[in-house]
């Protein structure tokens, strides 16, 4: 089953991979070890997990503003997630993904919790404003 | 989005590449929240300057821009380091050589080597109503609440690309529609002190996300349980703005403060508190074997207050006291004898550099104790620690005894 949903694009880029759904909003300045792509926030939900090449979906950014530089080195070391879907992305998550060439789209005309699990085949055409799911 | 001619000429490279690139980034910004144009502001405060938020990554994309001619054209000051430039932390030398590298990009991008959290502290206090492009989350929650000014939870290059142009996209929290509260408040709990104010900034932060909380019942803060509060709230939260009923100007009652905007109302009352105050708690192991205080940076008073607290006693040889603030206090600190009282007692009170941003675990820490939430929220990921929060003088007990007693 291939389901398709219109959102709004953030960052551009065209990516595939497998989804990473997480329902707490992300912190990316010292919650994420830049060298692996570890969440490495205490009493998270990915606490330990890697999010590294994944199509990572998270409701929005918070905490240190310096997270967009952390997004960036991410992207970089190419330990970050390929692509992401918020359901609204504030701006530190944006800049450092649109410094980092990492595809985000955001508002999807669905929630995307309601349609996207964890391994899902998630296409993201962030040039397009369009989430493509296989299930 | 609409941009004036001489904007125009800044977004086709007509001033260099830094410009240009910083156009790049506020206009995609701007479209992306819908912004008709770009505004004026009177300063920025650029964050994320620590080895572990740059990285190398960073550190070269940063020496380029200054290397190309990047020079700010407002007033624009760095937040806290990873480093004290003043002595020798015994750090890795590797760590604070690279360390140096961003604070010199930064310096001769123009912007003030202040290094602090508190650049309110250092001289730099926005004007109520004043449109700034501040990074720094808990100084966004301070400028924007507190004294009244305009702004958005910048990133630290969006900071830098507001210092570079002089503007910011007009969208969100520059425009008073959207600074109205979506949920009251109703604190009971005792606010004692700034750990009280930590914890409650704790627990509402993890319910608000990024919505604009109001309190009503706290009456009397001061500054620095303010700072606090702020810095809790957009450590554990995503806050950028928070009103207090006849504390903060834009709230002089609760009509003011959330206009004719529908509201969820949630009591806080001491079982709350607790519950904020456990969630910043890591540690089983009684065993303290570094004491931090100063995040965000302390004020002259706090340090005032640990001189006296200090007074006539040792800490415990294996226990390390650090006791973090800017320059500016740090001299003031000096000349006033409260750093020579905390010093004759064994503690350390450094300058530029906070625990979180620098390494303190390459000395071997484990076990952390602070009144900061929002060190006792980021240590354990940034830098390993496990973490006992409580007030100031329950951590100084702590320094001293070597051990963490209950309340």
């Amino acid at each position: 089953m291939t389901i398709t949903i219109k959102g709004r694009s953030i960052s551009k880029g065209y990516t595939e991979g497998e989804a990473l759904v997480c329902r707490q909003p992300i912190g990316f300045n010292f919650g994420v070890d830049c060298s692996n792509g570890v969440i490495t926030e205490y009493n998270h939900e990915l606490f330990g997990k890697s999010i590294k090449d994944k199509i990572l979906i998270f409701p929005h950014g918070k905490g240190s503003t310096g997270g967009s530089y952390v997004v960036y080195q991410l992207a970089k070391n190419k330990t970050g997630p390929r692509a992401m879907i918020n359901l609204t992305t504030e701006t530190i998550i944006a800049v450092g993904a649109i410094m980092g060439g990492i595809p985000v789209i955001d508002h999807l005309e669905q929630n995307p919790y309601d349609v996207i699990s964890d391994g899902d085949h998630v296409a993201v055409d962030a040039n397009n404003g369009l989430v493509v799911i296989k299930k | 989005m609409q941009l004036t001619d001489v904007e125009k000429r800044m977004r086709d490279g007509e001033q260099g590449e830094p410009v240009r690139m910083a156009m790049e980034i506020l206009m995609a910004l701007g479209e992306i929240y819908g912004a008709e144009r770009l505004i004026p502001i009177r300063s920025a405060h650029v964050a994320g300057l620590s080895l572990k938020s740059h990285g190398l990554a960073g550190t070269e994309w940063a020496e380029d821009l200054a290397g190309k001619g990047a020079r700010v054209c407002i007033p624009t000051t760095m937040n806290v380091i990873g480093v004290d430039r003043s002595r020798d932390l015994k750090l890795p030398e590797e760590w604070a050589k690279n360390q140096l590298r961003i604070e010199t990009a930064y310096e001769c991008m123009g912007c003030f080597g202040t290094s602090s959290c508190v650049p309110y502290y250092c001289g730099f206090v926005p004007r109520f109503k004043e449109h700034i492009a501040w990074a720094e989350s808990s100084a966004v929650a301070f400028t924007n609440s507190v004294l009244g000014a305009r702004d958005n939870r910048e990133g630290g290059p969006s900071a830098l690309a507001s210092g570079l142009t002089g503007r910011t996209p007009l969208h969100g929290l520059h425009l008073d529609e959207n600074r109205k509260g979506d949920v009251l408040f109703k604190v009971s709990a005792p606010l004692t002190n700034i750990a009280d104010y930590g914890a409650l900034g704790s627990y509402v932060g993890r319910i608000i996300g990024t919505r604009i909380p109001v309190f009503e019942g706290i009456n009397v803060p001061s500054i620095e349980e303010l700072v606090y509060l702020g810095a809790a709230l957009g450590s554990s939260g995503g806050v950028a703005l928070f009103h207090a009923i006849g504390v903060t100007p834009e709230a002089p009652t609760v009509g003011s403060a959330f206009g004719d905007k529908k509201y969820e109302i949630i009591e806080v009352t001491a079982k709350e508190l607790e519950e904020g105050k456990e969630k910043l708690t890591s540690a089983k192991d009684r065993k303290v074997d570094y004491v931090a205080i100063g995040c965000p940076h302390c004020s002259l008073n706090q340090i005032k207050e640990l001189s006296i607290l200090l007074q006539d006693r040792k800490v415990k040889e294996e226990t390390t006291l650090w006791i973090h603030t800017n320059v500016a206090i740090k001299h003031l600190a000096k000349q006033l004898g409260y750093v020579k009282v905390i010093e004759d007692a064994g503690g350390v009170v450094t300058q530029d550099l906070c625990t979180i941003l620098g390494n303190p675990e390459a000395l071997g820490f484990k076990i952390l104790a602070t009144n900061s939430p929002k060190m006792a929220f980021y240590a354990p990921g940034s830098n390993g620690f496990n973490v006992w929060y409580g007030s100031v003088k329950h951590c100084i007990d702590a320094a001293v005894s070597g051990s963490w007693k209950s309340s």
